[in-house]
Formats: structure tokens, C-alpha cells, sequence
């Protein structure tokens, strides 16, 4: 079953044109890489399928729906959620704060029910709680629940942002480079990592630039160059593909 | 310091500030308290908007004045019992934030400052101009009641607005320190971080900062109606831009997301200048130089914001401890 269905999507940020026509389909419990050069229009594609941005045309469906104006906080709400190449946590909260933000669209305590302190509130925070150990459990950060996100290594950062995603209760989750900055040890972890995360039935699209991680861990692949789609399929056939060993190698006149 | 022995404190403290008014302290000292206690409700409710959500607010004054003039209106045209008044009071406060607030809360910090200052001037501006014809202009209005309080009777004396107004401070301490510790509160301290991140992580950003605009603008309505019945006599004056300033300064000061930092905040900008009155006016030099050290110093506040302490759930409190 087809879960996100981008169709024609472009956008262009003054002359320059990030995504020209791009076109693909994510199936459930796939494991998609998107890849491609610097400044392919990777991340763009990924800020609109968020909502992070608006496209200037084209659709997206998720889960039979449109996405196309919807701000982040209701894709987050639909069951899409995402990590960032640049990594955006709250440095100056506790890990289990962070985890807790991607619980908030799940929980139901109002403010006035807060503001009176009603029952409901204690038992919506108990439940918020033991499903942020779990995720932090998940991920393998759960002896450091009290520290500072700040505190924590590069890679860990990268776990952090995964477990709050994951806390959102997705039926996807993007993820923007999320080996950046990881030594060979974490970047063998992670892979494991991203196959539990399908095991729990959560579909997965990524970038990477790291051709071993993404020929390894991805099931499909779409290459993307000057905003457009060059290839798509199995990684076996796109390592293959005369136009991708182009673009990242380049050509001999 | 323990936990108990903090708790103790606080309690021995707060019993001891209670029992002030049977211990000899003049109607003078008593109103300089209560004057405190009303700058500190003040206080807390920015503290929701500018402490906890992080948004650059000087134009609190503004629903401070909405409350006041509504309990005024109410009470000397139409005869409305003062504390009949004081839903009606927060409610317009509200409603007002509501309508000015929601073109500009996508505004950035130093952006959403200059435009709230705008607000605070427009508001006492049309209060001189007497709008509606119901304001009075420029000398505001007089004759406002005294309020009865069921099975009380009429407060009257300083030190029946000693516990009507610091009882207020008690009940809006703990209905804050409800809503900080809660999922909302927390969504607060996420858009002060990075409201990016925020959004991104499933926050509905807009509907949050509106909400604290609102509840912090009640609360000043409600604070409105205490006042303008402790006062009698309310003018535009009394909610000029220096006011917001004020408050905006004790927040900072007392420490940003901290309800006892505001409390201590309020204490010292408006308490301690009594104390010095003898030294007269060079006493704000010696206030202002203070300000600017403390800002070298210690940016953050007399008593910072900390991070939230959970009690988790079982089985995590005894694997994780």
C-alpha cells in the first residue's frame, strides 16, 4: 500500500529552483534513501513533505491526505514525523523533556484541567511518561533521562531526535542524515536501530550520504539531481545506473 | 538544602508574612505590601507569557487597564456589585488580547516588542480620549466601591486588602505552578527554546502562544478589578508604557519561568524603593545602577527558571534512579 504519494512537487526559492517536478511513492514498511549530491534538493523535498515549507505546486498525500497546506504540528498530528540534518533539540531541557514534547499531540489534559489540577492530568502525565522511558529505552538513553540534552555526544543527539520522533506515535518517520557525525561503532548501531524501528511497523525514508550505510540499510532508493528524480529502485540496480554514476562521479569527455 | 527543609521554610515564612497585619505593621508599610502583592500578580501572569513562552511582551499595562475600566464602568454607571465585576473583568481583558494579539503572535522577539509597546500606548491614548464617552478622559474615574465579600461584609482597611490581594497571589501561585507542570506548560518552555523544533515535534506553536497571551491578559483583568476597587479613583496614568516597563523588569530580574523569582522580583523593584525613601530621588540612581549590574552579572535572573523534576512510574523509578 502506497503511504506518501508526491506527485510534480516543485519549489523555487527566488531564481533558483530546488524542486523541479519531483515524483514518488513510499509503500508502507519500505526503508526509502533519498540521495543525491550536494544541494540536489534533498532536504527541500523533506521540509515539504513536513510542512515545514509550501510547495509552489505539485501534491502530496499522506495516508489519503493532502498535506499540500497543512503546517507541521498537523503532518506531526496525521503520523509523520521527522528528524533534522541540523540537529534541533531542547539543549537546555532534560532528555525526558525532549522525548515528552513528541507525546504532547497525543495527550489530551487542557489548560484549564491543568490550571485546577484535575485527576485526569496525572494519569495523562504517568502514561506520557512511561511511553518516553520506553522510547528512551528503545534508542538506549534511558540511564540518562535526567541530563541536559545538551550534554549529550553528536551521535546521541541523533538517537535523541529518533526516540522523540518515535514518541509521536508515526506511521513514518523522515530522517535527515541521521548518521551525520556518528563514529563506525554508532553508524552500525544505528542501522540496527533502523531496522527495529521497521519491525514496529513504522516506515522510514532517509537521507544519507554514506553509500555503504544507504546500500546496506535501504530496500529503495530515489536519486535526485539539480531537483529533479534521475533514477529510482532497488539499490542493487541504482549502483548500476549509468546517470547516477554520472552524477556523482562525473563523465569523461 | 532538602526538600522538607525547603518546604518548611516556605511555610514558616508564609505564615509569618500572614500574620503581619496583627503584628503592629502600619496602615503605610500595609499598603506598600499590597502594592507589591498586585505588581506581583501582574508579574506572574506576564511571567506565563514572557518567562515560560519566551515572548517579548511590554504592553501588559494594557489589560491591566482593560480590567480596571471595565470594574469601573460596571460599578459607578451601571451599579454592578464590584466582585460581580471580576469575571466580567478578566473576560474582556481576554478578549481583548485575543483580538490584538492574533495578528502579531507570529512575531519575532524585538518585533513583537515594539508592537506591544504600540498596543499599551493606543490603550491608554484612547483611555485619555475618553472612548465610548464611558472612560472619563484624562481624569479617569471616581467613586468606585468598596467590595463586599460574602459573609464578610465591606473590606475597608488596609489589611482586609492585605488578604483579599495576597490571597490572590496565593490561589494565581498555584494555579500557574498547575499549569507550568503540565502538558501545556511544558509546550510553553519548547516554543521558548526553538519554536522550529516545537512546531515540528506536533506543537500546535500559534494556538499555544495565543493561549498564554490570554491567560496571562485575564489575569491581569482580574488584577484590574482589585486594583480599581483599592483605589477608588482610576486615570489613564496608572497604565502608561512605564508601567509595562515595570513589569517586564521585575520578570527579568526575579528570573524568567520562575514564580519565586518573579515574587522576590516584585519585592525588590517595587517594596525595597520605600525602604530608601529618606535617601529621595537618588535612591532610583542608586535602583538603576543595580539593574545594570545585575544584568552583567547574572543575566538569568535572581532565581533562574530549572528544569522540570519528574517522579517516574514504575518499573522505571527503581530501574532508573
Amino acid at each position: 500500500m502506497i503511504l506518501l504519494s508526491i506527485s510534480n512537487l516543485t519549489k523555487s526559492f527566488g531564481g533558483l529552483v530546488a524542486v523541479g517536478g519531483v515524483s514518488f511513492e513510499v509503500a508502507e514498511g519500505d526503508i526509502l534513501g533519498l540521495i543525491g549530491p550536494n544541494g540536489a534538493g534533498k532536504t527541500t523535498v523533506f521540509n515539504l513533505v513536513t510542512g515545514v515549507t509550501r510547495p509552489d505546486s505539485g501534491e502530496i498525500f499522506f495516508a489519503q491526505h493532502r498535506l499540500n497546506q497543512l503546517k507541521p504540528h498537523k503532518v506531526v498530528e496525521l503520523g509523520l514525523s521527522r528528524t533534522y540534518q541540523t540537529i534541533r533539540l531542547f539543549p537546555h531541557m532534560s532528555i525526558i523533556d525532549n522525548v515528552l514534547s513528541g507525546r504532547h499531540c497525543r495527550m489530551q489534559t487542557g489548560i484549564i484541567d491543568s490550571m485546577l489540577s484535575f485527576p485526569g492530568k496525572a494519569f495523562d502525565e504517568k502514561n506520557a511518561m512511561t511511553r518516553a522511558m520506553e522510547e528512551l529505552e528503545f534508542v538506549g538513553l534511558a540511564d540518562r533521562w535526567r541530563d541536559d540534552a545538551g550534554g549529550l555526544s553528536y551521535g546521541e543527539q541523533r538517537l535523541l531526535e529518533i526516540a522523540r520522533a518515535l514518541a509521536t506515535d508515526p506511521r513514518m518517520v523522515v530522517l535527515d542524515e541521521p548518521a551525520g557525525g556518528m563514529n563506525d561503532q554508532e553508524t552500525v548501531e544505528l542501522r540496527n536501530l533502523i531496522e527495529r524501528i521497521r519491525m514496529r511497523r513504522v516506515t522510514i525514508m532517509l537521507i544519507e550520504h554514506d553509500m555503504s550505510f544507504v546500500m546496506r540499510v535501504c530496500n529503495q532508493l530515489v536519486v535526485l539531481e539539480n531537483g529533479i528524480v534521475i533514477a529510482r529502485g532497488k539499490p542493487e540496480d541504482i549502483q548500476k545506473d549509468p546517470k547516477v554514476i554520472e552524477a556523482y562521479l562525473g563523465v569523461d569527455d | 538544602m532538602s526538600d522538607k527543609t525547603r518546604q518548611a521554610l516556605i511555610t514558616v515564612g508564609v505564615l509569618l508574612f500572614l500574620a503581619l497585619p496583627g503584628m503592629g505593621l502600619g496602615s503605610y508599610w500595609l499598603d506598600v505590601l499590597n502594592q507589591v502583592g498586585l505588581y506581583a500578580v501582574l508579574s506572574l501572569s506576564l511571567n506565563i507569557i514572557l518567562g515560560h513562552a519566551g515572548m517579548f511582551h511590554m504592553g501588559h499595562a494594557a489589560f491591566f487597564a482593560v480590567g480596571a475600566y471595565v470594574t469601573a464602568i460596571l460599578n459607578t454607571v451601571y451599579h454592578v456589585p464590584v466582585m460581580a465585576t471580576l469575571p466580567l473583568a478578566g473576560l474582556a481583558a481576554g478578549v481583548f488580547a485575543l483580538l490584538v494579539a492574533s495578528p502579531i503572535i507570529h512575531l519575532r522577539g524585538d518585533y513583537l516588542l515594539v508592537v506591544t509597546i504600540g498596543i499599551v500606548e493606543i490603550v491608554r491614548i484612547a483611555l485619555i480620549n475618553n472612548v465610548f464617552g464611558l472612560t472619563g478622559g484624562s481624569n479617569g474615574i471616581v467613586g468606585i466601591q468598596r467590595p463586599d465579600l460574602p459573609g464578610l461584609g465591606r473590606l475597608t482597611a488596609p489589611w482586609h486588602f492585605f488578604y483579599l490581594i495576597w490571597g490572590f497571589v496565593a490561589i494565581s501561585m498555584f494555579m500557574f505552578e498547575y499549569l507550568e507542570n503540565s502538558r501545556y506548560g511544558r509546550a510553553l518552555k519548547f516554543i521558548r527554546e526553538d519554536v522550529v523544533a516545537a512546531e515540528g515535534v506536533g506543537i500546535n506553536t500559534a494556538s499555544c502562544k495565543l493561549s498564554a497571551f490570554v491567560i496571562g491578559a485575564i489575569w491581569a483583568g482580574f488584577t484590574g478589578t482589585i486594583y480599581a476597587t483599592q483605589m477608588r479613583t482610576i486615570s489613564p496614568g496608572s497604565f502608561s508604557y512605564w508601567e509595562s516597563v515595570v513589569l517586564f523588569m521585575i520578570v527579568i530580574l526575579g528570573g524568567r519561568g520562575n514564580q519565586w523569582g518573579v515574587l522576590l522580583g516584585s519585592f525588590l523593584v517595587i517594596g525595597l524603593p520605600e525602604l530608601f525613601r529618606g535617601l529621595q530621588s537618588s535612591r532610583m540612581l542608586f535602583f538603576g545602577a543595580a539593574l545594570v549590574v545585575m544584568m552583567i552579572f547574572r543575566p538569568q535572573g535572581l532565581i533562574p527558571s530549572r528544569n522540570r523534576r519528574y517522579k517516574l512510574p514504575q518499573p522505571y523509578a527503581d530501574k532508573y534512579k
